[in-house]
């Protein structure tokens, strides 16, 4: 598995990063840390001629505190990012969710802003193209047909990156830049939920990821990531669960975002079960008989290699560990 | 595209023409005959390539050789001294931490990169630092005795 012929540019400045997105169109690609495209590339998922390294535009290095929110460049490593003292003490969850992304090799070169532009995954398509070429292409490599769903027209690969439900939870917002200017985002709208395009810019807007904000939480409120998979150091998550908790002075639940990595063509956000909660006296009867419901809510598929009844039971249990590590026993922390 | 890249290797500049699709791993390997990097899945998940980047481990499978331009790369093969091993080869071979070795070039980098962070690692700092590094034959439990044996000495030094 040797790379396409490529050629590779680093330029210095955002501009013309952009400028050289707009002449090369779509026979070009953004490299951050490399860690998942190396791979598609050499699995010819990808084939550009152009690889536009983002390593010498020295702002996308910032971590900084500014007007009440942290700022963050998004070629940061998940190093960086776990290790960085202001993360671990405003945004715990966030760093948590770092260290919890494959192997400390990988983390030492894998970026934030890879992660957030990450494109989904499945176990038909993430494979070698001689591996693929034993089958009909299915519809996300272009043919009609979908392996998983047996349906034509549809791809479902799963949305499955890491920190992105932990920064949805958190509120975050995006900076975008393209050649016409730079636009703001909440971090939400980026997903298409499309799992062939999965996000604003492998939907084909030319624009990159510059910044990303996320807004300083209140004291009170409470973050945590739960995370399954079977090989620590290997597998990317079959569920990863986000969860921010703002509890009033009575233990009644004034706030909640729960988020889900995983499950779906983008990141799932569970609202029935948010309907549940808000308002209530937070205990551990609540918390068992929401986490299943929530479990109920979303629709898993077999893009891995274990059955959705499975996955779906597996997120019941990562969000009861979720709800019940960011309330506390009966809503007392401890 | 063809060009020459210029970067620290095992503590002496290198110059060396690379073609831009080549990974580290290919280069260390088939343009500078260093074999003792090892090509495993190819693919980020085992650790048999690992090269410490400015003192940190990572998979060289992964890196663009472009991309070390100005950077040093440290290999198994600047491990040893002139006459001696490296007081981790010397610990890791007394330990019986190596049985057929194809992941001990990059347990022994990643094991120098920990122990230079971190003189007196836990058992579970060392399981997490050496959970990038597959090793097919040991169990690892001998990996990990070399290295808590290695941490204690440190300790009495
Ligand atoms: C063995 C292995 C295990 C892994 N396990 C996990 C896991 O458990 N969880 C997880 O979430 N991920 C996992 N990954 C995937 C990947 O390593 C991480 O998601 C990582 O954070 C991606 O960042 P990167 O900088 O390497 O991205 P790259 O590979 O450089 O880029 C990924 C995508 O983002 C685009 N992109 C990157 N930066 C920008 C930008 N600033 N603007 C526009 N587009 C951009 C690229 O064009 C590309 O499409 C794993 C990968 C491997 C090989
Ligand atoms: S979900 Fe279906 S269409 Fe999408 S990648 Fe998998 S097999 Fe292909
Ligand atoms: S060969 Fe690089 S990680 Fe396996
Ligand atoms: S000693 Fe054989 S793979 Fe580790």
């Amino acid at each position: 598995m040797h790379l396409p012929d490529i050629v590779y540019l680093s330029p210095n400045k955002t501009t013309e990063a952009l400028e050289v997105i707009e002449d090369c169109g779509n026979s070009c690609s953004v490299i951050a840390g490399g860690t998942d495209l190396m791979v598609a590339l050499k699995q010819r998922l990808q084939t550009p001629k152009y690889l536009i390294g983002l390593e010498n535009i020295p702002e996308f290095k910032k971590i900084e505190e500014k007007d009440e929110s942290i700022r963050l460049g998004p070629m940061n490593t998940l190093d960086e990012i776990s290790s960085s003292d202001l993360i671990k003490t405003k945004l715990p969850a966030l760093s948590q969710a770092a260290r919890e992304v494959g192997s400390p090799l990988l983390r030492s070169q894998a970026t934030i802003g890879g992660n957030v532009c990450l494109n989904t995954r499945c176990r038909f398509y993430n494979q070698s193209q001689f591996w693929r070429s034993t089958r009909e292409k299915c519809y996300k490599a272009g043919g009609s047909y979908c392996h998983v769903t047996k349906q034509k027209e549809k791809c479902n690969a799963a949305f499955v990156a890491d920190l992105v439900p932990v920064l949805i939870a958190y509120g975050a917002n995006i900076k975008l830049a393209g050649l016409a200017g730079e636009k703001m985002l909440s971090l939400k709208e980026f997903y298409t939920g499309d799992s062939c395009f999965p996000n604003q810019i492998l939907n084909g807007d030319r624009v990159i990821l510059t910044e990303i904000d996320i807004p300083i939480p209140k004291n009170n409120i409470r973050s945590v990531y739960k995370k399954f998979r079977f090989r620590r150091s290997i597998d990317f998550p079959l569920v990863g669960v986000a969860v921010s908790l703002d509890l009033d002075e009575n233990n009644r639940c004034r706030d909640i975002n729960i988020l889900l990595t995983g499950v779906g063509s983008a990141p799932v956000e569970i609202k029935k079960a948010k309907k549940e909660l808000l308002g209530q006296r937070w205990d551990d009867e609540l918390v068992s008989s929401v986490a299943s419901l929530a479990s109920q809510e979303i629709r898993p598929l077999k893009t891995n290699l274990v059955s959705p009844r499975y996955t779906r039971e597996i997120a019941s249990l990562k969000i009861k560990e979720a709800l019940q590590e960011a309330g506390g026993k009966n809503g007392k922390n401890y | 595209m063809e060009r020459t890249i210029e970067f620290v290797l095992n503590g002496e500049t290198k110059k060396v023409t690379v073609n831009d699709n080549q990974t580290l791993l290919e280069v260390l390997r088939e343009k500078l005959d260093l074999t003792g990097t090892k090509k495993g899945c190819n693919q980020g998940e085992c650790g048999a390539c690992t090269v410490l980047l400015d003192g940190k481990p990572i998979n060289s499978c992964l890196t663009l050789a472009v991309r070390i331009e100005g950077r040093s790369i440290m290999t198994i093969e600047g491990v040893a001294g002139k006459e001696s091993l490296d007081p981790v080869q010397e610990t890791f071979n007394e330990k019986g931490a190596i049985q057929c070795g194809f992941c001990t070039p990059g347990m022994v980098l990643t094991t120098k990169a920990l122990l230079a962070e971190n003189s007196n690692p836990t058992s579970a700092e060392i399981k997490e630092a050496i959970s990038g590094n597959i090793c097919r034959c040991s169990g690892y439990i001998k990996i990990i005795e070399a290295i808590q044996s290695l941490a204690e000495e440190q300790e009495v030094m």
